[in-house]
């Protein structure tokens, strides 16, 4: 297994998340992902930091001191038809080169212009769950692309199908994110990370600096009114990590970069130790605050997997995840 | 409570003024939270993260003073940034929870990049 660990962004995070890889002997954390500058482009995520390139290179230097690789994620799903044009062509092309020369490991995008773009500079191209593949054929058309790791769209954390044609279809690595609750198959995905990658960067004048989170609201809405949809969400236990590594999966990502430095490193630790006693809420990057409304024992869940990796995904047939949510589920009062 | 948390506003404006030079305050508020934390918040704009650097104690001293006031003891006092700048939009004390004490409060480096930690209780 190798895992890649969110990094807020701030140099004393790094330290501290490194501090605790070593103390503990967490051998299977071998990368580490930050945002890069808004200045040049968004991310999926809300930047809480803005790493200027010597910032970058100093803290890359002293991850690689302690053997850990450093990726920049520059996952904006929209760029505006900015990045298409010459003068944005030449602004990825020149921050590219610097981030090589600051000795990054390997950058990951969502936009597909980029991942062509990145196959000219030694750097991993890591195409961004954002990229949204979710079948063997749109992972061969990113490999073409100069993919040299897919994160596989979350929402086909359970279609082992899908997931074991994908491995097959390609030659590169396959990396799945473990901590993501978002909706299966949610109805905002698209339009929420198009919002985020917005509101992320700072090379978009015209883009208001606040717009209200219309999708985040109604995601959370959803889940209080169906918290089976909890269930339903494409993460991974801790302990099921091992039902990837059988199909050929070996990359895990944890989800976070958002989140406080302390759970970070919990959940750091958990994945690493691929064991967890429980709120299973308590260790998804989303949608963290249900946990002080709702309890989820995850020893309660064992072998659920199993089911999981059988299911047709046809939910109003199937409800095993609506019994598994009575019999799993606690509201916290 | 509603006067001292008027007048919790208008001090705050007021000394952190006299620090640096104009700042507007346009809203404190006392905040009870699901995990069981509560607080003082001050929304504040033209106070940059330098300012508060140089006057992290007196900056505390006027907090703790003001959250005192409120009921909420300031066993942790942080500033938020606003993201990707030196701009501080927020002053807050903390009084909190045993998950926040470990979660939150628990790290060596501040919680997130955009939090600057002016007082944390041992």
């Amino acid at each position: 297994m190798r895992l890649t660990i969110p990094h807020p962004g701030h140099f004393s995070a790094l330290q501290e998340i490194i501090e605790a890889k070593e103390a503990e002997g967490l051998n299977d954390v071998e990368e580490v992902f930050m945002g890069g500058s808004p200045d040049v482009m968004g991310s999926g995520r809300g930047v809480l930091h803005a790493p200027l390139l010597d910032e970058i290179k100093e803290q890359t230097e002293y991850a690689h001191q302690h053997g850990i690789k450093m990726n920049i994620t520059m996952n904006a799903t929209c760029a505006g038809g900015h990045h298409l044009s010459l003068e944005g062509y030449k602004m990825f092309e020149w921050y590219f080169g610097e981030l090589n020369k600051a000795g990054v490991d390997a950058v990951t995008v969502a936009e597909p212009y980029l991942v062509e773009l990145l196959h000219d500079f030694p750097m991993k191209t890591i195409v961004s769950c954002l990229a949204y593949v979710d079948a063997p054929q749109r992972a061969k058309f990113f490999e073409e692309l100069g993919a040299d790791v897919i994160t596989v769209d979350t929402n086909i954390n359970r279609h082992f199908d899908l997931l074991k044609g994908i491995v097959k279809a390609v030659n590169c690595e396959i990396r799945v994110i473990v901590n993501e609750g978002c909706l299966y198959r949610c109805p905002f995905r698209y339009s929420h990370y198009n919002l985020a990658s917005h509101l992320s960067s700072l090379d978009q004048p015209r883009t208001p600096l606040f717009a209200p989170d219309f999708y985040f609201d109604k995601c959370i809405s959803i889940r209080l009114r169906e918290p089976a949809q909890i269930i339903k969400s494409a993460w991974i236990r801790p302990e099921d990590l091992k039902e990837y590594e059988a199909i050929g999966i070996k990359e895990f990502k944890l989800s976070g970069r958002t989140k406080t430095v302390s759970w970070i490193i919990d959940c750091m630790r958990i994945y690493s130790k691929r064991s967890f006693k429980g709120n299973v809420l308590d260790i998804l990057d989303c949608p963290q605050m249900l946990r002080y409304m709702f309890h989820i024992e995850n020893e309660r869940l064992e072998r659920s997997i199993d089911q999981w990796k059988a299911c047709k995904k046809i939910c109003n047939d199937c409800g095993y995840c609506d019994t598994l949510t009575k019999e799993a589920l606690i509201y916290l009062k | 409570m509603k006067g001292e948390l008027i007048e919790g506003r208008r001090r705050l404006e007021d000394e952190l003024g006299k620090l640096v030079g104009n700042i507007f305050v346009p809203e404190a508020k006392i905040f009870g939270m699901a995990c069981g934390c509560v607080g003082f918040a001050a929304d504040l704009r033209g106070l940059r993260s330098d300012d508060v650097e140089v006057f992290t104690e007196k900056i505390n001293v006027i907090l703790e003073e003001i959250s005192g006031s409120v009921g909420v003891k300031p066993e942790f006092i942080y500033a938020r940034k606003l993201p990707g700048s030196e701009e501080v939009v927020v002053l807050t004390t903390r009084e909190l929870c045993e998950r926040c004490k470990r979660e939150f409060a628990g790290s060596k480096a501040p919680p997130r990049p955009d939090i600057l930690v002016l007082k944390k209780k041992r």
